[in-house]
């Protein structure tokens, strides 16, 4: 069976490929039977022009024989393809505008969905380089009520039933799992590190890295184009510290060069040679983009991210690393599971002696094919909600295309009455009329495959900070590809089957009659309305979510800060804590403040340990007076930021009572701070807090702290929520055990253009500490722009899908009214002769467009209630269902329609009754 | 002589396959030797044989190769291919079976029900 399937195949293709010489040779074949047999005649006795007759006759018809050998080939099928196709072509042809308006909106529809699929596709799916990437696990652990996790490092979630999971685990508990495990294949350790100060000896940048175990490269198979990798000879404490570099920083630092290999960088100070490159597909361990630039064997930590409290290799009690496996084939996830929680037990039983039986965590083996995944929990719902809106595009377009080949359904029915009355088969004439909207479908998939090819960095660019200067572009291979073919296939055949079983009912008799044209008009009609009256929904659905998310935009625009935003200058300074203890740091900081002030242009050099408005916030305990916490945490804790001394004057948040910082507080002398209003009401209400003490700590008796000043509220980590009771505390009086301190953000208020002066900063930092990265220099109102990048793809593409919507919305609704003024040319006429008024007639028609509209737009504004409600939580100043954004795009769309509608009323007003009754 | 029977349905591609299983033919061949070996009790459409012949080809079942005829001319030769062959023994047998069940049928006689 398979083998004829294979030869027919095999021999279809090949009289395909080589229809020339299989014509050829098949009239050869066949000239030679008659030959032959006329031969044999003439050999009988039969004289040679009598002997050709009837060999001929015999053979019968040969046209007809031909024409079945091609059938037995099943080049029939494929003939008729041809002839389809060469017949749609010729149609689409002859209808330039048509297919023009068909094209661009296909394009449109599918390039949307292409790019949005890209991005699923990068963001969501995309699994770890290295081979059998489906079977890696990742260990995680699951809070119960009695369990001690310690101190955590890493990304903690709620799991479905509410309870705290985990990946980090400790150094020792990795070594000792690692050493006993017979639950997966050789378990590998890694943890992300960002902002590391790489320097190759001229200037200093802040890259992401990865600390890896010794057996990570061999194990997982991650990718190398250049020297070795990361070898567990290189994870001991007394070897040579080594790095393996990404193929991205290999390419801007060295120009791909093979010289790289075997020189020393230096990794937050420390020296390390390169001994490997990765592949550019490798990304690390961990879910993002670029990814890690730099990977250290774990060994270096000590030196590479030193804590306060000692090495975290030796730390039976610091969660920090991410432990990885495979599955071993064959093995089930549960039988791996029960395995590895036995061996866990023991692992922290053996490292953490005095820990309870209980108090031991369950672990359960996530998926790990896509690394640590950071990403879904962020970006799942707005990829979902993206998909939806294109999705949206994609079905007004396919609903205006059925529209418009209705209409052309209609316009051929004479044409089809006569192709049934000669005897085409309806499944021929299906066939046909399909061809011509897969064909059209798929002009449309080629060019929304460019539009999508050459869009798909820009849904990523809205999400990108303004200021990063990594673009991440999509990768565009051959699963895309499959997408917008099915796509397209799927949308050719929604938009083309109601046109095409339209056709076969034409009904013969009537079709070719002269006066069929009021027959059929009704019905067609009616689908023809109900198609415009869906598209105008989903259009008006659009246009109330672009409304929402533009008002919630606004909103958001217009709050007042309490600050000033405007020309202030941000960056980040995080000096490597191998170099820099807090005393260290805090002159630091101090000759930095100077040195920046006393730049021309610069008014005010500030700093402080939270960005305003970035998503940051750090709180403490705040025990006014020293007082025992209360039992409802919430009531016992306040925002703090680390401030430099001009903070407020800098930032502009007014002072309302007491002093500001001065150069009198100092590290030896009395601990101080500011706090907000909020603040001040939340914990001293109808009291002066000015004098108060507080101690800023949860359990140990600690150095209280006196407020000095009462400030104006200023919104902290988001523009979304009201400031939070928030105190300010002087950073040279921060230290270790209560506040600490590490990366800070500097703001500087320019007098006029910031971007000018940056070159400036940069050399004055230089000359402080060249081994020192300045990160992420931006503006404040750009700073303010990035935690709106939701609302803002939101908006941009609501917005512009929203007016395609509507355009599409609008050609519909021009289409089925100038589709029904021609078909009532003789009933206006009619009216116009018994005296209907032009203006009367103008009104009727306007009137139909706009219940057409109307109808749609209370369907959708019906379905926006159901719909919006998903979007509630990512809008601001405003519910889902706002009457105003409601209002507004129904009057928009109402409008639009009746402008869409006026070119046919008005040809319909014009029409002369004579030359409309003689018409009949 | 009696006038020749029409061919039975779908009986022809048998036919094909057991004409050139005895050699290679050219499409006139195969008419020729069926005609020799039913002693001209067969009526076969002559132009119906090529579609038969196209679609064995097509299936796989036979195999044509351009030659020289015994009249020195170019002629497309047939040949049995081992699908071919097998399904030749099958229907054959299926054929058999048929005939001997049909026959049985049509020899009994009413005493025997």
């Amino acid at each position: 069976m398979l083998a004829k399937l294979r030869s027919s195949m095999r021999s279809m293709l090949r009289s395909i490929l080589d229809r020339g010489r299989m014509e050829k040779a098949m009239d050869s074949e066949l000239r030679f039977h008659i030959e032959s047999y006329t031969e044999d005649l003439v050999r009988g006795g039969m004289n040679s022009e009598e002997a050709a007759r009837r060999a001929r006759i015999e053979f019968g018809g040969v046209e007809a024989h031909k024409e079945e050998c091609r059938d037995s080939l099943g080049l029939r099928l494929w003939d008729e393809l041809r002839a389809d196709l060469r017949f749609a072509v010729r149609t689409l042809r002859q209808s330039p505008g048509f297919t023009a308006i068909a094209v661009t909106s296909l394009a449109l529809g599918i390039g949307a969905n292409t790019a949005i699929f890209t991005l699923t596709q990068e963001v969501l799916l995309k699994q770890a380089a290295v081979p059998n990437a489906d079977r890696l696990r990742l260990l995680e652990w699951i809070q119960t009520p009695k369990t001690k996790i310690g101190s955590a490092w890493g990304m903690f979630l709620r799991d479905d039933q509410g309870r705290m999971t985990g990946t980090p685990f400790t150094y020792q508990v990795y070594r000792e799992l690692r050493q006993h495990n017979q639950a997966l294949e050789d378990l590998v350790a890694f943890k992300d590190l960002s902002r590391l100060a790489v320097n190759t000896g001229h200037e200093a940048e802040s890259l992401d890295g990865e600390l890896v175990s010794g057996n990570y490269f061999r194990t997982l198979g991650a990718p190398l184009i250049a020297g070795r990798g990361i070898l567990p000879d290189d994870d001991t404490p007394a070897a040579a510290p080594v790095t393996v570099i990404s193929d991205g920083y290999w390419a801007s630092r060295f120009g791909r060069s093979a010289g790289a290999l075997g020189q020393t960088i230096r990794v937050n100070d420390l020296p390390v040679t390169i001994v490997g490159v990765t592949a550019p597909r490798f990304r690390g361990m961990k879910t993002g983009f670029p990814g890690p630039e730099v990977f250290l064997p774990m060994s270096v930590q000590p030196r590479v991210i030193p804590r306060p409290s000692g090495s975290l290799l030796t730390n039976p009690n610091f969660s920090w690393v991410i432990i990885a496996g495979r599955l071993k084939p064959g093995e089930s996830q549960k039988a791996a599971e029960a395995a590895m929680n036995v061996i866990f037990r023991n692992a922290v039983r053996a490292t953490v002696p005095g820990r309870k039986e209980e108090e031991i965590a369950p672990v359960t083996l996530i998926d790990g094919a896509r690394g640590l995944d950071t990403q879904s929990v962020d970006f799942a719902k707005p990829i979902l909600l993206l998909s939806g809106v294109a999705g949206l595009v994609l079905l007004i377009a396919c609903a205006n295309l059925a529209n418009l080949l209705l209409a052309r359904a209609a316009a051929r029915q004479r044409e089809m009455s006569v192709r049934l009355a000669m005897g085409a088969g309806k499944w021929r004439i299906i066939r046909q009329v399909m061809t011509e909207s897969v064909l059209l479908a798929l002009l449309g998939g080629s060019a929304g495959l460019a539009v999508g090819y050459f869009g798909r960095g820009f849904i990523p660019g809205l999400f990108e900070q303004a200021w990063s200067t990594a673009t991440l572009v999509p990768d565009f291979n051959w699963r895309v590809f499959a997408f917008g073919l099915g796509v397209s296939l799927l949308t050719g055949l929604l938009f083309g089957v109601a046109p095409a079983w339209r056709s076969t009912r034409a009904d013969v008799n009537v079709g070719l009659k002269e006066s069929s044209r009021m027959t059929s008009g009704r019905s067609r009609a009616l689908a023809g309305k109900s198609l415009v009256v869906f598209q105008v929904s989903l259009s008006a659905l659009l246009l109330i979510g672009a409304g929402l998310f533009l008002r919630t935009l606004a909103n958001l625009r217009h709050v007042s800060v309490g600050f000033n935003p405007e020309h202030l200058l941000l960056f980040e300074v995080d000096p490597p804590k191998a170099r820099y203890n807090t005393a260290q740091m805090t002159q630091l900081f101090r000759r930095m403040e100077e040195r920046l002030a006393a730049l021309p242009g610069i008014q005010w050099a500030t700093l402080s340990s939270d960005t305003l408005l970035a998503n940051e916030l750090d709180n403490t305990c705040f025990r006014p007076g020293g007082r025992p916490l209360t039992n409802d945490r919430s009531k016992d804790m306040a925002m703090v930021n680390v401030v430099g001394r001009d903070f407020l004057q800098a930032m502009g948040i007014p002072l309302l009572a007491g002093r500001t910082f001065s150069a009198a507080d100092t590290r030896t002398s009395r601990k101080v701070a500011i706090v907000n209003k909020t603040l001040a009401h939340k914990f001293f209400p109808n009291q002066n807090p000015i004098g108060k003490t507080f101690e800023p700590s949860c359990e140990e008796e600690s150095e209280p702290v006196e407020i000095i000043g009462i400030s104006a509220d200023a919104r902290y980590n988001t523009l979304r929520d009201e400031p939070p009771a928030t105190y300010y505390f002087p950073y040279v009086q921060a230290d270790e055990k209560v506040i600490p301190m590490g990366g800070m953000t500097f703001e500087l208020r320019t007098a006029a253009s910031t971007a000018s002066i940056v070159p400036a900063i940069r050399e004055a930092v230089r000359s402080i500490d060249s081994g020192l990265p300045l990160v992420e220099v931006r503006t404040q109102m750009q700073q303010i722009d990035a935690t709106m990048s939701n609302e803002r793809v939101f908006a941009a593409l609501t917005a512009g899908f929203g007016l395609l919507a509507l355009l599409l919305a609008c050609i519909g609704i021009y289409g089925i009214m100038a589709y029904t003024v021609a078909r009532r040319t003789s009933e206006i006429g009619i009216r116009m002769a018994l005296g209907a008024r032009s203006r009367e007639v103008l009104a009727m028609i306007l009137k139909e467009a706009s219940v057409l509209a109307g109808l749609g737009v209370a369907l959708g504004i019906g379905a926006s209630v159901g719909v919006t409600r998903l979007i509630a939580s990512m809008l601001f100043g405003l519910k889902a269902n706002d009457p105003v954004t409601l209002a507004a795009a129904g009057a928009v769309l109402l409008a639009m329609a009746l402008v869409a509608g006026f070119a046919p009323a008005y040809r319909a007003s014009r029409v002369d009754p004579m030359h409309a009754l003689r018409h009949e | 002589m009696p006038k020749p029977a029409d061919l039975l349905q779908g009986t022809l591609d048998l036919l094909i396959l057991k004409a050139v299983s005895l050699g290679p033919l050219h499409g006139y061949g195969v008419l020729l030797r069926i005609q020799q070996i039913s002693r001209n009790r067969l009526e076969i459409q002559q132009g119906s044989l090529y579609p038969a012949l196209y679609r064995l080809e097509h299936q796989g079942l036979i195999a044509g190769d351009w030659g020289e005829s015994e009249n020195k001319r170019k002629a497309k030769f047939y040949r049995l291919t081992r699908e071919g062959a097998k399904q030749l023994q099958a229907e054959a047998a299926k054929w058999n079976r048929m005939t001997e069940i049909i026959a049985g049928i049509l020899k009994t006689a009413p005493e025997e029900v």
